[in-house]
């Protein structure tokens, strides 16, 4: 990658959503929203609420199948310079592997993120996040069709994120995401109901940060394979305490929808930032947190 | 259609003014967003300094004044980001995306065109008015509001419309009762041949317009409001149902992208 910077499945759409507001041959690394192996509606409104500093999710997956995506939306990502890593998620290990077997075939792929964490589908995706077993079992599946990089998203809405993390090191992967959003509900105090259709949803934004950063510096103490950073990141300053508690890469993500042009700004200011502290490269930042 | 030139803007205040009870046009200055505008297209507006708020929030474009690069909005406060805007003053710069979504078309044959608007859901129709006023089309509004309080922008309307009827909820002013019982009346009047309904309103209003003009079998777009996080198709937060869809498996669109304008009889209101 270019560098560190990437965009988070599910806020950037296929990309194309951004073109007229970002360079998006600047970005070192796109992850596309999840295609599954079938087409999904997604979740009944409301799917999403504003709290504090952060937004509550529940959106349910929605997307237009693998084929859909090769045949809609594989066009224009075709187009771009930079890697794009497609976000795969399945009902069953199987078609985990099944997606990335059939998006395999494709030059336009850089690499997979296995979305093992998404807190708003009823099926299968609980067990794949929070079961050590079933993770790594799911990420050898796909590690056996594909030579490409092989990224595994994770939930911190488990007991140890760690043990989860060895489990897909284990299991053949490349790197980690950390962390997708944090299980939330909010209620709505003049009507006594839930604000999301799902009554819970996933909670997102500059709220999580800090526990987003905690997750990621526990999975990097946990593993040895490369943590991509997560959860909260608005400017370029977030995104360096992801870098220097040892992620060596990051993904923006509800930002990108309060300011579509985030991953620009970040850059610029990243550039910025290593000249004035005379550093060559950002990676000479990544783990380098004092204690 | 042509593609919107979506973007970010900074756009000058230049004017705030209170048309009604807790409800405030805002003028802005912004010339390619003035230029660009149509009736049905909202802006996304970035509130400045608030803490604690994470999204934009979307507005209607009320009216343009293309010559001097000018475009308003109208909202009522509702809550913090609303109750922020009304503290702007003249000169300062506001970060807007716009145009955003799709607008409101007249079909060739139409001969009179119907707005019903209830409450602020008659910000988008002074520039409908400005847009399509042309001498063969007849404009007739029904509008409700609660109470008189509430009424804003008639006179600015009433230069482009033939006929303005209106009912507020507590008869202070104009008709008591609700505009959609007005508005059946006069269907109940009038050859069906060559109108065509033009919505924005509550929901309640929403869904009994749509019963009317699905038992008449008239025409009618509606502009819905949704909650959005981004306005322009990434976080599919503003999900509305398709009426095709009412049994089985659904089917959703999205507001910000491929509305805020729907065929009245396609989609399903939400609860």
């Amino acid at each position: 990658m270019i560098n560190p910077i990437m965009v988070a499945s599910g806020t950037f759409g296929y990309a194309e959503e951004f073109e007229s507001f970002v360079n998006l041959n600047k970005i070192g690394g796109i992850i596309t929203k999840t295609v599954t192996l079938e087409s999904r509606p997604g979740n009944p409104p409301p799917r999403i609420a504003e709290t504090s500093s952060g937004m509550l999710n529940s959106i349910g997956l929605p997307n237009v199948g693998v084929e859909g995506f090769i045949r809609l939306k594989m066009p224009f990502l075709k187009k771009l310079k930079t890697h794009v890593f497609v976000n795969v998620a399945g009902k069953t290990t199987e078609q985990f592997s099944q997606v990335v077997e059939r998006l395999d075939q494709l030059e336009t792929v850089s690499g997979y993120e296995l979305n093992f964490s998404c807190p708003n589908v009823k099926e299968g995706g609980l067990s794949f996040s929070s079961d050590p077993n079933t993770a790594e079992r799911a990420t050898q599946l796909v590690r056996k069709v594909t030579q490409k990089p092989i990224i595994a998203k994770l939930t911190p809405n488990v007991t140890s994120i760690g043990q989860i993390g060895k489990a897909v090191e284990n299991g053949g992967a490349d790197a980690v995401s950390a962390v997708n959003t944090f299980v939330g509900l909010a209620i709505d105090t003049q009507t006594f109901r839930p604000k999301l259709a799902t009554i819970t949803g996933g909670l997102s934004g500059p709220a999580i940060k800090p526990i987003a950063l905690a997750k990621v510096y526990e999975l990097v103490k946990s593993i040895s394979i490369p943590v991509i950073g997560i959860g909260g990141i608005f400017s370029f300053n977030d995104a360096l305490e992801y870098l220097i508690v040892g992620a060596t890469a990051f993904q923006i993500g509800t930002a990108n929808f309060v300011n579509p042009r985030v991953t620009e700004q970040i850059l610029n200011d990243m550039l910025l930032y290593c000249e004035n502290h005379n550093i060559n490269h950002i990676e000479e930042v990544i783990g380098s947190i004092k204690i | 259609m042509t593609k919107n030139i979506t973007n970010i803007y900074r756009a000058t205040v230049v004017n705030l003014e209170n048309v009604a009870l807790d409800t405030f046009k805002l003028t802005l200055h912004e010339p390619t967003l003035s230029t660009q505008a149509k009736p049905g297209h909202f802006v996304n507006i970035k509130i400045p300094d608030c803490d604690g708020i994470l999204w934009r929030r979307p507005f209607s474009i009320h009216n343009t004044e293309k010559q001097q690069g000018h475009f308003d909005i109208l909202f009522k406060i509702v809550g913090k980001g609303t109750n922020n805007l009304i503290g702007r003053t003249a000169g300062e710069k506001l970060d807007i995306i716009g145009p955003l979504g799709n607008s409101f078309t007249l079909d060739e044959n139409t001969s009179e065109a119907i707005i019903v608007a209830g409450g602020l859901g008659i910000a988008p129709f002074p520039l409908f008015l400005k847009h399509f006023e042309r001498h063969d089309i007849k404009i007739t509004i029904f509008y409700g509001v609660k109470t008189k309080e509430n009424i804003c922008c008639i006179k600015d309307m009433a230069e482009h419309v033939a006929t303005i009827f209106y009912t507020t909820e507590d008869g202070s002013e104009g008709d008591k009762g609700y505009v959609t019982d007005l508005m059946h009346n006069y269907l109940d009047r009038i050859d069906l041949t060559g109108r065509q309904l033009f919505v924005c309103g509550p929901t309640p209003m929403l869904k009994t317009v749509r019963a009317l003009t699905i038992s008449y079998g008239i025409r009618a777009q509606v502009s819905v409001e949704n909650l959005m996080a981004c306005g322009f198709g990434a976080c599919m937060g503003c999900a509305v149902r398709l009426a095709r869809s009412a049994e089985g498996e659904p089917e959703y669109r999205l507001a910000c992208k491929d509305g805020p304008v729907f065929n009245m009889d396609e989609i399903l209101f939400n609860d």
